[in-house]
């Protein structure tokens, strides 16, 4: 018997079961986790030596070995926010950091990043919500390189990266990006694609809604928007006393390195 | 004060003013511009045609990050609006995407009006009888319809 057929003899009153809303509870529930979580880890941390891992794993002699083996590679850590987004925050802030200091790589970049509006509003984006992304995501990038030193490239890069406003539309547009190189390559990428969706489906599921988490595909698919490589070394329990370290695409030299522990990533600094 | 989600918002109503898409509108309140009135029309050759639903949509800070919470104001009969007048909509959940404005968000509910899913009931009265009995359905319906008017 449904709940509904208790209220039959209710008929031509305007009450319909009191049927809890519960998308709205679990909602709730969700952003009581959101809100703890980012309470305590900020957006985007900051420099860490590497060894600060260790403090994770004190009884975990399997990671404190791949620890030790990173730390020959790499001196410095910076952690993100475990929000789903990442990745794709990881991913930008460190793009942009390694620019900081290099100022023609950073023009050719902006100049990419300037032409990328019209080349997602051709492939089929509404321009109305690409620009306000787009409009944001430039007057970061110009921010950060109008400004006089380096030092306060980078601290101004630092500081809007922890705006959560700034921040976040930072990686919707990356997401955006990564969409828009998806679409574009349909082809070849609809074979890296599971189950029986489209590759816009995929996009609109998986790549453009925040929160949702990065697979290779999606990295894969940001490093050619950004025309950057990046090295992902891969830290969990596997067998072996060493990281395993991936070059995206393959054969690249990577400017930026990730840190990639199950479910996370955290940027590495040599 | 400026923030990303109130600039986005004032570009939200620009575009709903200057490009509004039939059968419904919205505007800011008078004083705040994170709480959003709007109405949707009953679709024509709907047995919701003719009625005027009244809705509140209150945003957050993180907006478009996150969807804003959607309600009907009006009593609605409907199977996946709550009797509280939640919506039931992938969009406004799990499928939310940071592209939709309110304009989308808008004509989204009003194509919910004319096509159901009763497979994800939020009211299962109505749901079951969508299902099982189309006429006092519609019967339903149309009595919110005519209660639309006088609210």
């Amino acid at each position: 018997m449904r709940m509904g057929d208790n209220n039959e003899g209710g008929l031509g009153t305007s009450k319909d079961e009191p049927q809890m809303n519960q998308d709205e509870m679990i909602l709730a529930q969700q952003r009581q986790i959101e809100k703890e979580i980012s309470d305590s880890i900020p957006l985007v941390g900051s420099l860490e030596p590497l060894e600060s891992l260790n403090k994770e794993y004190l009884t975990d002699t399997v990671y404190l070995e791949k620890v030790k083996d990173l730390a020959k590679k790499y001196k410095f850590m910076r952690r993100t926010r475990p929000d789903g987004n990442c990745f794709f925050r990881a991913f930008s802030y460190a793009n942009v950091e390694i620019l900081t200091g290099k100022k023609e790589e950073f023009e050719e970049f902006y100049k990419l990043a300037e032409n990328s509006k019209n080349a997602l509003v051709e492939l089929g984006f509404q321009q109305f919500t690409v620009e306000d992304f787009y409009d944001t995501y430039m007057e970061v990038l110009k921010r950060i390189k109008t400004a006089p030193t380096v030092e306060e490239s980078k601290n101004e890069l630092h500081t809007l990266f922890n705006e959560q406003g700034f921040s976040d539309y930072m990686v919707v547009y990356l997401r955006l990006l990564t969409s828009g190189q998806l679409q574009k390559e349909e082809d070849f990428y609809s074979c890296f694609i599971e189950g029986h969706r489209t590759v816009a489906d995929f996009c609109h599921q998986e790549v453009e809604p925040m929160y949702k988490e990065s697979d290779h595909i999606h990295i894969i698919a940001a490093c050619a928007a950004l025309n950057t490589g990046v090295r992902v070394v891969y830290m969990d329990r596997g067998t072996g006393k060493s990281c395993t370290e991936h070059d995206l695409p393959e054969g690249c030299t990577p400017t930026v390195h990730l840190l990639y522990r199950p479910g996370h990533y955290d940027i590495l600094y040599p | 004060m400026s923030t990303p989600a109130r600039r986005r918002l004032m570009r939200d109503f620009k575009r709903l003013q200057e490009d509004p898409p039939t059968g419904v509108s919205g505007a800011p309140t008078d004083n705040n511009i994170m709480i959003w009135n709007a109405v949707i029309f009953g679709p024509h050759d709907t047995p919701f045609e003719d009625g005027t639903f009244k809705l509140t949509i209150e945003f957050t800070e993180e907006y478009p990050n996150k969807p804003p919470t959607v309600r009907f104001v009006s009593h609605m009969f409907h199977p996946n609006v709550y009797a509280d007048g939640g919506i039931c909509l992938d969009i406004l959940q799990n499928r939310w995407s940071p592209t939709y404005d309110v304009s989308a968000i808008l004509t989204s509910i009003q194509s919910l009006l004319s096509d159901p899913n009763p497979n994800s009931p939020a009211n299962s009265m109505a749901a079951q009888l969508y299902k099982e009995n189309r006429r006092e359905y519609e019967k339903r319906v149309k009595a919110c319809v005519e209660q639309s008017f006088i609210d």
